[in-house]
């Protein structure tokens, strides 16, 4: 089988800083995969660039056996980005969020209008549909922004902490929608802190940390014979210090704290 | 400067440590406050174009603040009777500060991070009270000394020393009045409409304030002030004055021996100090902890608004646009751009203030420019179907599109525009002329429409090509200066992104076309070949233009924050 995304000695630098450093990877159609990394890792960027709106990167990426560089638009109108914070023209209602979204996809007013409907309905916002967004939950804009990400079918959705906000409902949807999804034959690119839920849903797990995966398997492969569950994976490879310890530092240091405002009248 | 308002805010610290606020928190609060007011856009609606700027604000607001002080003067030292002058500069003042603080201290006063900031944190009462008033008064005073200063300078020139020493008696008590205006305003705002529309009803108070003090800069003084054949101002002329608070207050410089040449007695300076002080009592007693309470119920709103149904704003579904928008535009990424531009022009508070405003401003730039031959605005109307000012007024209705234009690209939300980097589109262009023709066809048409409507009736049919070739040439203009100086994909970046010198030269340049197309159109009004040519002239170039504009690649534009 040939693989969906081909990536090739990646590296990204801004300034002097490098964010991705000679990454190789291939992923397979149909699969989701658990994109983990600490904070600053470069996962985000990674994504950007699979998206095509990163485009000044070393290496070679290929989407779907397209050059990213050279098809970038075939590329984007065949992926969907979820991104991890939700930007949105939020003085807009999702009905109009969702056309303005659906005519950059060149999809047809019934489409949009169908679809739309649909997604908003399972996500429990089709009563507030014509609502402007300025009022929403964090969980209600992030509800638009997935419908959003899948507006136009694509056939490798990129998701960056696509639960973010969410409530716990709206967490087990989501998983369900994943699985959905990948029976559909959809590639999903999953980048998330919550390390219970990527070992639950992932086919497979790419550990990213300081712009190099240092990690990639199954979570049996990552186990390594041992009963460690996702996180303790997680903990072990990309920190080298001992948490109890930094947490009795951190009370530690707050006590001094209190003293000080105790002494200070505070 | 905000060191020095800092440091005689607290110098009676004692004092407010006895009304029991904490004097450490308070002065951290207040030079926070003051910090953030430094940092924030300029009054009545100014653009920070640079980010240096953001440094200086209070400086720049002093300057701004004296050199309208400047002008509020004018009556200190273009009328005689001091007692009338100063009733007028008052009441000029008191109206001003009034509108300056309803319009631009409500971002203060209703900043959301408070609640987050200040509200968990253990901070009394009393502190938190007395820091909002603290704040009020330094907000004030940064605003009425500069403000003053003209008039404080003229008194002690024209009429000595005294008079200067007096002058800030009554100011102080002016203040009073005017903090009393404030919040009775506020509070009948609150009563009126729902806490969530209030900021709306401010924006609208923004953009009354910006034409009103528009009006008065450009038609004051011929409308405002009557004098005689001679030149001498007429006092008999204002009896109306006898009832205004602020008269009271002038009536003070009797004290110095100036006469009542409007009548009055001793009565009206006692009730000049009663009405001011009755003021701020009312206020601190009921006003301000009514208000306190109406500001807690506003914050309360804002954070139940996201979970119930009820709060949100149900939009009136209205297909206007997706029909106008197949309308005008063949392809799919120009209609998003269309849609998108159409409804935010439309919801985006700032966009609003900032640019409805430019609505008034013609009319009453124009008037402006008809007077300037000293005659009277009726005198001016009169002599308009004989002259050929109308390719002044239809020109300068592209000021309405230009003005759009500049506030289409900027916007607070302008990280919601990673959607354009992350969807297929090929040209951005498409997208940006897509807009361009919301705003055309939403802000600038019906204008237009009306502009030349108003101009075949004063100058009748016969312009009708003039009103055609303006048409045109303002299309021209907008797009050029599109092309030049507003290549940039819809509401995509930050207000106060830095303008490198490059752009101000270029905003410079564009500044040469309307004036060029505007003398090549008036030299041809009655060239009738000449003007035809024009036409052909300016719809090639506006083809080209057009076509050049839509072209506009990724490359071209500047990625914000992608």
């Amino acid at each position: 089988m040939a693989p969906i995304i081909t990536i090739k000695g990646l590296s990204k630098r801004y300034g002097d800083k490098v964010v991705l450093s000679n990454i190789d990877l291939e992923v397979n159609p149909g699969q989701i995969i658990g994109y983990i990394g600490p904070n600053g890792a470069g996962k985000s960027t990674t994504v950007k660039i699979l998206c095509g709106i990163i485009q000044d990167y070393d290496g070679e990426v290929t989407v779907m056996g397209k050059n990213i560089r050279e098809h970038v638009m075939e590329v984007k109108s065949k992926v969907g980005y979820i991104p991890e914070l939700a930007e949105l023209y939020d003085l807009l209602t999702p009905r109009e969020y969702l056309t303005f979204i659906g005519k950059l996809y060149k999809l047809s007013d019934e489409v949009i209008n169908d679809r739309s409907t649909k997604m908003l309905n399972s996500f429990g916002l089709l009563e507030n549909i014509d609502q402007r967004m300025d009022s929403f939950s964090k969980g209600m804009r992030q509800k638009v922004l997935i419908t959003s990400g899948l507006l136009h079918n694509p056939t490798i959705v990129f998701m960056d902490e696509p639960l973010s906000g969410l409530d716990a409902n709206a967490v087990i949807l989501v998983k369900e929608l994943l699985q959905a999804l990948k029976a559909e034959g959809k590639t999903i690119f999953y980048c998330s802190h919550m390390m219970d839920v990527v070992e639950k849903v992932s086919d497979r797990i790419i550990l990213i940390d300081k712009g190099t995966i240092i990690a990639d398997g199954t979570i049996e492969e990552l186990k390594q014979n041992n009963s460690d569950n996702l996180e303790q994976i997680f903990s072990r490879l990309t920190s080298n210090g001992d948490f109890v310890q930094k947490a009795d530092d951190l009370a530690a240091a707050m006590n001094d704290r209190n003293t000080h405002d105790l002494n200070s009248g505070i | 400067m905000n060191r020095l308002f800092l440091w005689l805010a607290m110098l009676p610290a004692p004092l407010w440590r006895i009304l029991g606020a904490d004097t450490d928190q308070l002065k951290a609060i207040l030079d926070m406050r003051l910090m953030i007011d430094n940092r924030r856009p300029l009054g009545f609606g100014r653009r920070q174009a640079q980010k240096k700027d953001v440094k200086h604000g209070t400086l720049i607001n002093t300057f701004m603040f004296t050199m309208m002080g400047c002008f509020y003067a004018m009556p200190v030292y273009l009328i005689n009777d001091r007692v009338i002058s100063m009733a007028l500069y008052f009441t000029i003042l008191l109206l001003m500060i009034t509108l300056t603080l309803i319009t631009d201290f409500s971002n203060a006063l209703f900043d959301n991070r408070d609640k987050y900031t200040l509200f968990p944190r253990p901070i009394s009462d009393r502190t938190l009270v007395l820091a909002k008033l603290l704040h009020v008064f330094i907000y004030v005073l940064r605003m009425v000394i500069p403000m003053s200063l003209a008039a404080w300078g003229s008194l002690a020139y024209l009429d000595g020393w005294k008079s200067a020493i007096l002058f800030p008696v009554p100011l102080i008590l002016m203040v009073f009045m005017a903090l009393f205006a404030v919040n009775g305003v506020y509070l009948i705002i609150l009563r009126l409409v729902q806490p969530e529309k209030f900021k709306d009803i401010i924006s609208y108070f923004q953009v009354i304030s910006s034409v009103i003090f528009f009006a008065i800069v450009y038609l004051r003084p011929k409308e405002m002030f009557s004098f005689n054949v001679n030149g001498t101002f007429l006092a008999t002329d204002y009896q109306w004055v006898h009832y205004v608070p602020t008269y009271w207050l002038a009536t003070y410089w009797t004290i110095l021996g100036y006469p009542l040449t409007l009548g009055g007695s001793v009565l009206l300076s006692i009730l000049g100090i009663i009405l001011p002080l009755i003021c701020i009592y009312v206020l601190v007693r009921w006003l301000a902890p009514e208000f306190s309470r109406k500001i807690a119920g506003i914050d309360g709103a804002e954070v139940s608004a996201p979970v119930a149904k009820s709060n949100g704003k149900k939009v009136k579904a209205s297909n206007l646009y997706l029909v106008l928008a197949n309308i005008f535009n063949r392809n799919e990424a120009a209609k998003a751009g269309f849609i998108l531009a159409w409804l935010q022009t439309s919801r985006s508070r700032t966009f609003r203030m900032r640019v409805y405003p430019s609505y008034a401003f013609i009319p009453i730039y124009f008037i402006y420019l008809l007077t300037q031959g000293g005659s009277s605005i009726s005198e001016a109307l009169a002599a308009l179907p004989g002259s050929s000012k109308f390719i002044l007024l239809l020109y300068m209705s592209s000021y309405v599109l230009i003005s759009g234009m500049n506030y289409l690209i900027v916007s607070d939300q302008y990280k919601a525009a990673w959607v354009f980097y992350a969807s297929p589109v090929h040209s951005p262009g498409s997208i940006m002329i897509g807009s361009f023709k919301a705003l055309c066809v939403k802000l600038f048409l019906p204008f237009f429409v009306a502009i030349s409507l108003f101009t075949l009736w004063i100058w009748g049919w016969g312009v009708l090509p003039d009103i055609c070739l303006a048409f045109l040439n303002v299309l021209l203009l907008s797009i050029c200066m599109a092309r030049i100086s507003f290549r940039q994909l819809p509401f995509s970046s930050m207000e106060q992104a830095k303008q490198t010198g490059g752009k101000v030269i270029k905003s410079l340049m564009t500044m040469l076309i309307p004036f060029t197309l505007g003398i090549g159109h008036y030299f041809s009004i009655h060239i009738w070949w000449l003007k035809l040519t024009f036409v052909f002239l300016s719809s090639a170039l506006l083809w080209l233009l057009w076509q050049s504009y839509t072209d506009t690649t990724w490359d071209n534009i500047r990625k914000e924050d992608a």
